[in-house]
C-alpha cells in the first residue's frame, strides 16, 4: 500500500514571516494521479519537498503506506523525486545514472542491469545508455529523470514542474508519455506544475494551493463544473472565468441581481436566488466562462450581455473576443466562422447552469 | 574528448582566416613571447648536456654549431651515486616524500571543510569562511618561529617533536596550504547545483557516498588546479624546508641545489643538471593533471 496522507500539513521557513504551506490536508489513494497546482509561491514545491523529506516538517504529519515519516530521512521513505532540473548526475553515462541508486541499495549487478534495461526500453533510451547527460537533448534528460525514478519501483512518485523546461510540442508528447507510465506503472503519483492544463489533462485529482493554502481538492471535471471559491474558478480553465460585480436587489423578497449599468439580465433560479439571499449580501460576483458564452440564441437562458467588440483573436478553430459591457471587461469564445469586427455590438448569452456566483468578500461560492 | 574537439576546431578555421595578416601578426608576437620566456629553460638544459670542461671556455648556444658537444655525461655522473644520502637521487626522493602528502593532504582536507562549509548545516559558515580567507594574506616567514617553538613544546609535552623531520615540514605546508586551498574548492562547490545532492540523498546516499560519488567528481578541475599549485609551491619551497629539517641529513632538492651554488668553485654542472632534474618532475604532474582541466564537467547536469 503506498498511500500518501498529509495531516494539517505546515511549514514555516526559518525567518520567513507568513506560513509557506498552512495546515494542508490530503489524503491520496494507492496508485492516484494527483496535481499539485497554484500561481507561483503557493507552496507547492514546499509540499513536495516536505513529503520527500528535504524539508523539515514545522507541524502536522506525513504518512506514506502506514508509516508516519516525519522524521526518516528521504532515503527511508520510499519514493522517488524527479527534479524540476533533472539533476542527472553530469559525470555518470545514462546507465550510471540510472543505476546509481540501486547500486548504493546493493542490488545485485544482473538485476540492475534488468531494471535499467526494462526502464530504458519503455522510455526509448536504449541507444543512450552510454552517454553523458550533455550529450542528451533536454527531451532525452527528461527521460532520463524519468528511469532514474522508475528503476527504483519507489511507493509515491514525486515530481517537480518536470515538464516546464521543454518547447510546447514536446511537453505534450512527455504529458502523454508520463500518464502512459502512470497507467503501465499503478504506481502512486504527486505532480506540481504551475499550469492548470497540464493538471487537468493527467491528474485523477487535483489540489489547488495559493499562498499555501488548499483551495480546493477534486476531480478535473468537479474543479471545473463546481469550483468552491472564486481562485479555484479563475484559476481553472483557459482562458479564465470572467468575473463581474453586480447588485443584489431585494424587491417583496425577490431576489435580484443587476448591473450598475444594465448592460447585463441576469435571470436566477430559485437555488441561486436563495443561496444569495441566504449569504445575506448586497453585492455578487458573478462568474462565467468564455467558452459558456457566445452570440447564438439559446433556450436555458441564464445571462443575456450587450457588449462591443474590441479584440479579436483568431485561432484558428475558434476566436477569442474581448469585450466591454459597462464597465466590465469580458473574454468570450466564439465560433470561427462567425463574421466580426473591432466595434461591432453584440448581444451575448450564456445558459443558466454556467453561471456561479461568489461572495464578495471571502470568494466562496454561492449555491 | 577535448582533444579531439580542439582538433576540429583547427580544422574549421579556413586557410584563408589562418593567413589573415591580423592572425600572423599575432602568430608572431606570440612565438617571440614564448621563446624568450623558454630561453633560460633551454640553456640550463644545454648546459646539463655539455661537458663540465667547456663551461668556462664558451657559450652554451656554441651547441647549435657543434651539436656532437652534447652528452650525458653529467647526467650518468650525477645518477651514478645512487641514492646515498647527500646525493641527487636522495634529494630527489626527499622532495617527493614532503610533496606528495603534502599535496594530498591539502586537497583532502580542502574539500572535506569546503564541502562543509557550502552543503553543510551549521551555524557561522559563513564567518568561518571569512577567517579562513583572512588567513591567507599571514606570510609564511611571520610562523616561522613560534611553529618552530610550538613543535618543541609538542616535544616537552609529548615527547613528540616535529621539528627537523620530514612530517614536520609536511605539517607546515598543509597548514599553509589549506586557506587558499578550501577558498579555491568552496567557491567550486558554491557552483554545484544543490538539486545533485538531493537527488542522491533521496537514492540513499549518505553524505560519504554524496562526498566521493558526486561531489568529488564534479570538483576534479578544481582539485587538479589545486594540486598543481600547491605540488609548485611545495616543491620549490626552500624556505621552509631550511628551517624546520635543520640538519637533518636528508634534503629536499631545493637545499641540494642550494648548497651547490653555495661551495666556492660552484659546481655549475651539478647545479644545472640537478635543476633540471627539478624541473622534470613539476611538469611530468602538470601535465598528468591537465586531462582534467576539461571546461564544462557540470553541462548536462540541470536543464
Ligand atoms: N528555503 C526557503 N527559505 C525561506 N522561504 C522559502 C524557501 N523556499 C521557499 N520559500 C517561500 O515559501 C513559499 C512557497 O515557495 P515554493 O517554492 O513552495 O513555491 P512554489 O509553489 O513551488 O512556486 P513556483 O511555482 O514558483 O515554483 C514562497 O513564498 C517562498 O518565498
Ligand atoms: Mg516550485
Amino acid at each position: 500500500m503506498s498511500s500518501v496522507n498529509l495531516r494539517e500539513l505546515t511549514k514555516r521557513y526559518a525567518g520567513g514571516a507568513t506560513l509557506s504551506l498552512d495546515s494542508m490536508n490530503l489524503e491520496i489513494a494507492h496508485g492516484e494521479f494527483i496535481c499539485l497546482v497554484g500561481p507561483s509561491g503557493c507552496g507547492k514545491t514546499t509540499a513536495l519537498r516536505m513529503i520527500a523529506g528535504l524539508e523539515s516538517v514545522t507541524s502536522g504529519e506525513i504518512e506514506i503506506g502506514d508509516r508516519v515519516v516525519n522524521d526518516l530521512p528521504p532515503r527511508d521513505r520510499d519514493i522517488a523525486l524527479v527534479f524540476q532540473s533533472y539533476a542527472l548526475y553530469p559525470h555518470m553515462t545514462v546507465y550510471g545514472n540510472m543505476s546509481f541508486g540501486l547500486e548504493l541499495r546493493k542490488v545485485p549487478k544482473d538485476e540492475i542491469k534488468a531494471a535499467v534495461t526494462d526502464a530504458a526500453r519503455i522510455l526509448d533510451l536504449e541507444e543512450y545508455l552510454d552517454r553523458k547527460p550533455a550529450q542528451l537533448s533536454g527531451g532525452q534528460r527528461q527521460r532520463v529523470a524519468l528511469g532514474r525514478a522508475i528503476v527504483r519501483n519507489p511507493a509515491a512518485f514525486l515530481m517537480d514542474e518536470p515538464l516546464s523546461n521543454l518547447d510546447a510540442k514536446l511537453r505534450v508528447q512527455t504529458r502523454a508519455e508520463i500518464a502512459r507510465l502512470h497507467h503501465r506503472l499503478g504506481a502512486t503519483m504527486i505532480y506540481v506544475t504551475h499550469d492548470q492544463v497540464e493538471a487537468m489533462t493527467m491528474a485523477d485529482r487535483i489540489a489547488v494551493l495559493n499562498m499555501g493554502k488548499l483551495e480546493q481538492v477534486g476531480s478535473p471535471r468537479e474543479l471545473y463544473d463546481r469550483p468552491a471559491n472564486q481562485f479555484v474558478a479563475g484559476f481553472i480553465g483557459s482562458p479564465s472565468m470572467n468575473f463581474m460585480p453586480l447588485l443584489v436587489e431585494n424587491v417583496d423578497g425577490a431576489i435580484r441581481v443587476v448591473s450598475a449599468q444594465h448592460h447585463m439580465d441576469v435571470i436566477l433560479s430559485d437555488a441561486e436566488a436563495d443561496a444569495i439571499r441566504r449569504a445575506g449580501v448586497s453585492n455578487v460576483v458573478l462568474g462565467v466562462r468564455p467558452e459558456h458564452i457566445d452570440n447564438q440564441p439559446r433556450r436555458d437562458l441564464g445571462l443575456e450581455i450587450r457588449a462591443s467588440v474590441e479584440v479579436i483573436e483568431f485561432l484558428g478553430n475558434e476566436v477569442h473576443v474581448h469585450v466591454s459591457s459597462g464597465d466590465d471587461e469580458l473574454v468570450v469564445i466564439v465560433d470561427a466562422r462567425t463574421p466580426l469586427s473591432i466595434g461591432d455590438t453584440l448581444t451575448l448569452s450564456a445558459p443558466s447552469d454556467g453561471l456561479h456566483f461568489f461572495h464578495p468578500e471571502t470568494g466562496v461560492v454561492l449555491r | 574528448m577535448a582533444k579531439s574537439t580542439s582538433v576540429d576546431d583547427r580544422r574549421l578555421v579556413p586557410l584563408a582566416k589562418r593567413l589573415r595578416p591580423s592572425r600572423v601578426v599575432l602568430n608572431v608576437v606570440l612565438g617571440i613571447v614564448a621563446i624568450f620566456w623558454l630561453v633560460p629553460t633551454i640553456s640550463l638544459l644545454v648546459i646539463s648536456l655539455r661537458p663540465e670542461a667547456l663551461f668556462g671556455q664558451s657559450g652554451w648556444w656554441k651547441v647549435f654549431t657543434a651539436p656532437s658537444q652534447l652528452t650525458w655525461g653529467n647526467y650518468a655522473a650525477i645518477f651514478s651515486q645512487g641514492f646515498h644520502t647527500g646525493g641527487v637521487l636522495d634529494s630527489l626522493m626527499t622532495s617527493l616524500e614532503i610533496t606528495i602528502p603534502a599535496t594530498i593532504l591539502v586537497a583532502l582536507i580542502s574539500s572535506l571543510a569546503a564541502y562543509s562549509l557550502v552543503f553543510g548545516y551549521w551555524r557561522g559558515r559563513d564567518i568561518i569562511f571569512l577567517v579562513i580567507v583572512g588567513l591567507m594574506v599571514v606570510p609564511l616567514q611571520v610562523a616561522l618561529i613560534p611553529v618552530v617553538q610550538f613543535y618543541r613544546e609538542l616535544g616537552n609535552l609529548f615527547g613528540l617533536n616535529p621539528y627537523g623531520t620530514i612530517p614536520g615540514v609536511i605539517i607546515f605546508h598543509v597548514a599553509f596550504g589549506l586557506p587558499f586551498g578550501i577558498f579555491l574548492m568552496r567557491n567550486f562547490f558554491t557552483g554545484i547545483p544543490k538539486d545533485l545532492l538531493e537527488a542522491g540523498r533521496i537514492e540513499g546516499a549518505g553524505e560519504w557516498k554524496i562526498f566521493y560519488r558526486i561531489v568529488l567528481p564534479l570538483a576534479l578541475p578544481a582539485i587538479a588546479s589545486l594540486a598543481i599549485f600547491q605540488f609548485i609551491w611545495v616543491w620549490n619551497d626552500l624556505l621552509v624546508a631550511l628551517v624546520f629539517l635543520g640538519g637533518n641529513v636528508h634534503a629536499p632538492l631545493t637545499i641540494f641545489l642550494y648548497d651547490q651554488t653555495r661551495s666556492l668553485a660552484a659546481n655549475y654542472w651539478i647545479v644545472s643538471t640537478g635543476a633540471v632534474v627539478s624541473i622534470v618532475i613539476p611538469l611530468i604532474v602538470f601535465f598528468s593533471f591537465q586531462r582534467y582541466f576539461i571546461r564544462g564537467v557540470l553541462a548536462g547536469a540541470v536543464k
